[in-house]
């Protein structure tokens, strides 16, 4: 059993989810089904969809985001639309992606994130330039450009959703947790 | 405060005095819903938490119908897996050929009015037909619902649709959903919940009310939710529903939109190929031909669909080189279509009957893919390329009526030019 003062140092802790990463770039309307998971995309082993994932959209992003060593990705309005299949987080976890900005994001793709702890920030990202260091601070809202520009968001993820994923999503959340009562 | 109807529901089950749009709470769950698309990951999950008693199995339903009958080994291996888990934690299972998940559900009398229940089909939606909140998940949101009875949810702003006036004879629910699709697009109304009101609503019988939520998918929409009415209630009655918690509106709640719409000039609609949001009045086409007929589904294979394409086709034949395909939603639909003689006046016509479940719109089963160059009428609520495993083909989306007067001429054709529209009480 969890006790109580475990559950405040986690919500603590998730007061602190910051992260950073460079930027790589996608447009609106990414349809995640199929341009990263095996729906479309040939080869059912994930680390093959890794690799090939969104080259439709960007031709090396995949290529390139593995040299960087992982990154963030960036798209515009409704990213994941349509798109419900939830390896395609498991397909971006084995990118290295560290986050997903977006404008906004398909509804059930954005559990889908959530839920395989995936942290999404959503806010207005036409201001992001490519390649741009990105620092993300979830709790607070707010996004830091490499060049000194910062966006805040009106998004700001709740405390319950933090926690699921700094747990890494929503099963090990409830192995900690089982009666979804961390604060 | 003042509330939708979903902000009720969602403050209800999360313990909450009230919610707000955007807010997101943990509510309690009162019924989840597999399917066999994602039974498999779902049951890895929960078995990776060990073998004990799974509160919650009792008030889940295990629903064999995507690949019913199963086109191949691995669907029949992981049905498999679905009748082990269900008879060893006690979950309800639909085998194949029951019906639809959206279709047994509801017949199981499993939930009420006012209810919170999901379900790992985008087209649980349907739910609200019933003024339950349904909405669809995925397979780690349904682990977690089956092993704490909880689930978050981010609260949706609703739009209120008022739709008001007489349908015109040969109208139906499933136009004015592709109505809806042509004003707002597809996704238009991502995140968002519906509420549906008006004369239009209320003079709907339950099938047309099951198909106008069902739709509701294609918006994008989180929910759609009708008001609990006399009609509502027998229906929930009859099929051994537990006490209905009916939830209304608040007059002054907040909604993102609100729209009037007039129903009584809303000709049959008709969504053109590849695109569900590619809408068209079916006055406005000329001389399509077609060469193969659908009607079933979640969202048109209910009793009174079958009831308009036999009252269509009663005592004439298909269109020489049309060939036509029903899938009835659930095993109970199929046997009342039995004993009204609608399956014999059918395929008298020259149709053919498959298993209920959902063969007519995945295409991933009973045979039914369309050969190259094939244009398809279905009542189905996907069109995109390729939906029937044949990406030759061109799929276009009407009424049950609309369906059964294509398949009569051979080109898609209005149903109130049928016998001068006169053909409703035919069978």
């Amino acid at each position: 059993m969890t006790s109580k003062a475990e559950g405040t140092a986690s919500a603590a802790r998730s007061a602190a989810l910051v992260l950073n990463g460079k930027a790589f770039r996608l447009g609106d309307d990414v349809n995640t089904d199929i341009h990263c998971s095996n729906k479309y995309l040939p080869g059912k082993d994930p680390a093959y969809v890794a690799a090939h994932a969104f080259e439709q959209l960007s031709a090396s992003l995949a290529t390139d985001m593995a040299i960087a060593g992982g990154g963030i990705l960036v798209a515009g309005a409704h990213f994941g639309i349509n798109s419900s299949r939830e390896q395609a987080v498991h397909v971006m976890k084995l990118m290295n992606v560290r986050a997903i900005v977006a404008k906004s994001f398909g509804r059930q793709f954005f559990r889908n994130a959530i839920n395989n702890g995936m942290p999404v920030f959503e806010c207005d990202t036409s201001t992001i330039a490519p390649d741009q260091v990105l620092e993300i601070d979830f709790s607070a809202g707010q996004l830091v450009q490499e060049n000194g520009q910062s966006i805040v968001t009106a998004q700001i993820l709740p405390k319950e959703i933090l926690a699921i994923v700094q747990c890494g999503g929503l099963i090990p959340f409830l192995q900690k947790y089982p009666d979804w009562k961390f604060a | 405060m003042a509330s939708t109807i979903v902000e009720k529901i969602l403050a209800q089950h999360a313990g909450l005095e009230s919610v707000s749009a955007g807010e997101v709470v943990v509510a309690e769950i009162d019924f989840a819903m597999v399917t066999d698309t994602r039974a498999v990951n779902t049951i890895k999950m929960i078995d990776k938490f060990g073998d004990k008693p799974l509160q919650f199995s009792k008030k889940t339903a295990l629903v064999l119908d995507h690949y019913s009958p199963p086109p191949n080994l691995e669907a029949a291996q992981t049905h498999s897996t679905m009748r082990d888990f269900s008879r060893t934690r006690g979950t309800h299972l639909y085998d194949i050929g029951d019906g639809i998940c959206h279709q047994v559900v509801p017949e199981g009398g499993h939930f009420t009015a006012g209810d919170l229940v999901v379900g790992t089909d985008t087209h649980s939606t349907t739910y609200g037909a019933f003024n339950a909140l349904g909405t669809g998940i995925e397979g780690t949101d349904v682990s977690a619902v089956m092993m704490s009875s909880k689930l978050w949810f981010r609260v949706p702003e609703t739009v209120r649709i008022e739709l008001n006036g007489p349908l015109a004879p040969g109208v139906w629910a499933k136009d004015i959903t592709l109505a809806m699709l042509g004003r707002f697009g597809a996704e238009g109304l991502n995140y968002q919940a519906i509420e549906y009101v008006g004369s239009a609503v209320a003079a709907m019988d339950i099938d047309d009310r099951m198909t106008l939520c069902n739709h509701a998918a294609e918006l994008g929409a989180k929910a759609a939710i009708l008001q609990a009415d006399a009609k509502t209630l027998a229906w929930l009655k009859a099929h051994g529903a537990k006490e209905p918690k009916p939830v209304f509106a608040d007059t002054n709640a907040h909604y993102r939109q609100q729209l009037v719409i007039d129903t009584e000039t809303l000709a049959p609609q008709l969504a053109r190929k590849h695109e569900v949001d590619d809408i068209i009045a079916v006055t406005e086409i000329d001389k399509q031909p077609v060469q193969f007929a659908l009607i079933g589904t979640c969202t048109n294979g209910r009793l009174d669909d079958i009831r308009q394409a036999a009252a269509i086709l009663k005592g004439r034949k298909l269109a020489a080189g049309v060939r036509m395909i029903v899938t009835p939603a659930s095993r109970q639909i199929y046997l009342a279509a039995l004993r009204e003689g609608l399956i014999e006046i059918l395929t008298s016509a020259g149709a053919s009957f498959e298993s209920a479940g959902c063969g007519t719109c995945v295409g991933i089963t009973n045979r039914l893919v369309p050969g190259d160059g094939d244009t398809v009428i279905s009542t189905a609520n996907r069109n995109f390329k390729g939906r029937l495993s044949n990406k030759n083909a061109d799929i276009w989306l009407g009424s049950a009526a609309t369906v059964a007067a294509s398949a009569l001429t051979g080109f898609i054709t209005d149903p109130r030019t049928v016998d001068g529209g006169h053909w409703r009480s035919r069978a």
